[in-house]
């Protein structure tokens, strides 16, 4: 919309990820809801988001702490590991609930002659992560040299 | 007669690429195009896109050089297109691979069923039905791509081949997987259903091939004039009173017929990608239409009578 430079596409699939996670991954199978990997990736990700939201606030105020700006491009490099580990590992200790159930999985035959494997889907899943997190990780690792060099040369003008 | 100089600067970064005097003022861009190719082989004449402001819209080939706003030494701004490929290239690979791999699905050629249904055959009348129907969809589409369509553009972007046979090619292999399974099952309504839905795919595929060759009599061959379509004789045209596209009406409802005739999701959800797509290609064509033309009659909607 506008209000903030963040790509929608990007946004958008973070958003997503995040949804389906705490829907159909850690809501529909409530074995997983006491696993410490589930307190990982929700501690990664609300000391993420409280940055970033106070970044996104300061920018439009137009008086941005470096301390935030800092630790926006900074704090990522250990918390974006720690969502990611949470994350799979949840994954990983659903499957055999999934399995077990038949969760969320349709088999033939069937009248709409269609079939859905959600434990298969899940472990596809884990496997897009080997390509995208490393993408992602860097674009941010790219972001941060960008960002916090700049500073630098401006802070010695003055 | 006074000759022209043409100077080509890259569009990005203002670097003189190429200075070409004693150009004749009725040349064209391609003429142009051919002859920035000689310094720069590389970039054949289908990626070059040339424009009298950095950031403005493609000068078309037949542009005449002292029709254009430019005084005897005229400046031009070139963009790379990438790699470029043919449509009928990428309209040939892309329809071949669903023929094809629909048929190896209903052969059951071994690896995709269990060992034991190797070249079997289906016991269901539908499912032989639907391999005809299928094939004849896309031998239909190669047929009219080496010799109805008249298109546009020459070329499109090299990585679409790899977007579009994706698309084609994963969607032909997924519904034709279930139609083909051992475990299939025939529609709810039998026979009825089957006879009603072979209905609508016959006549929108007989109404979609009407269209093509209406489309195609509008212009002439080599040529790339635009005109408004209208109804003729053929009774399949009748929709041009409706819509901008009754081409793609046709087809969604091809596929229509063809999910309802084999009641399989996957089929469904292929329809309605492919409806979603043409709708959008719908509403361009419309505008451009409504753009260039001021007497476009006002009743069409774009691909759905009055609706949409």
């Amino acid at each position: 919309m506008g209000i903030v430079p963040s790509s929608v596409v990007l946004t958008s699939f973070q958003v997503m990820s995040r949804v389906f996670l705490i829907w159909a991954v850690t809501h529909s199978v409530k074995e997983v809801q006491s696993e410490d990997s589930v307190l990982l990736f929700v501690i990664a990700w609300t000391i993420t988001e409280i940055i970033r939201y106070s970044f996104y606030t300061f920018s439009l105020l137009n008086h941005l702490p470096y301390l935030i700006k800092w630790a926006r491009y900074t704090l990522f490099i250990v918390l974006y590991p720690m969502g990611v580990s949470g994350e799979l590992l949840t994954i990983y200790a659903a499957l055999p609930f999934v399995r077990q159930a038949g969760l969320y999985s349709i088999s033939l035959p069937n009248k709409y002659n269609f079939s859905f494997d959600y434990h298969a889907f899940l472990i596809l899943i884990m496997i897009s992560y080997i390509p995208i997190f490393p993408q992602l990780y860097f674009h941010m690792i790219h972001q941060r040299r960008k960002i916090l060099s700049h500073t630098e040369e401006h802070k010695k003008f003055e | 007669m006074k000759h022209y100089e043409v100077e080509i600067l890259d569009a990005k970064i203002r670097e003189k690429l190429c200075f070409l005097d004693k150009v004749e003022p009725h040349a064209t861009i391609a003429e142009i195009k051919n002859l920035f190719t000689k310094t720069h082989p590389q970039w054949y004449p289908a990626r070059q896109s040339l424009r009298l402001d950095p950031k403005g819209k493609s000068l078309k080939d037949e542009d005449v050089l002292q029709k254009l706003p430019v005084g005897t030494t005229a400046t031009l701004y070139f963009r790379d297109l990438g790699a470029q490929i043919s449509w009928v290239t990428v309209f040939l690979t892309e329809y071949a691979g669903p023929l094809f791999i629909y048929l190896l699905f209903y052969f059951r050629v071994p690896f995709i069923y269990g060992h034991k249904y190797d070249f079997t055959s289906s016991r269901h009348t539908v499912v032989h039905l639907a391999c005809i129907c299928h094939s004849f969809h896309y031998v239909k589409r190669l047929l009219e791509t080496l010799f109805v369509h008249r298109f546009s553009h020459g070329t499109m972007p090299l990585r679409n081949i790899f977007k579009n046979c994706t698309y084609y090619w994963g969607f032909a292999a997924w519904m034709a997987y279930y139609i083909n399974h051992p475990l299939y099952t025939p529609p709810t309504y039998g026979a009825q259903q089957v006879k009603l839905a072979l209905a609508i795919f016959v006549i929108c595929q007989l109404g979609n091939f009407s269209i093509h060759m209406a489309l195609r009599d509008l212009r002439p061959a080599g040529s790339k004039t635009r005109k408004i379509p209208y109804p003729t004789k053929n009774p399949f045209t009748w929709l041009f009173l409706l819509v901008s596209c009754p081409n793609y009406t046709y087809e969604v409802g091809s596929w229509i017929g063809f999910a309802i005739m084999t009641q399989c999701l996957p089929v469904a959800l292929f329809s309605l990608v492919g409806f979603t797509q043409m709708t959008i290609w719908a509403k361009g064509k419309h505008r451009s239409y409504l753009k260039e033309f001021r007497d476009y009659p006002p009743l069409r909607m774009p691909i759905i009578p009055f609706l949409l």
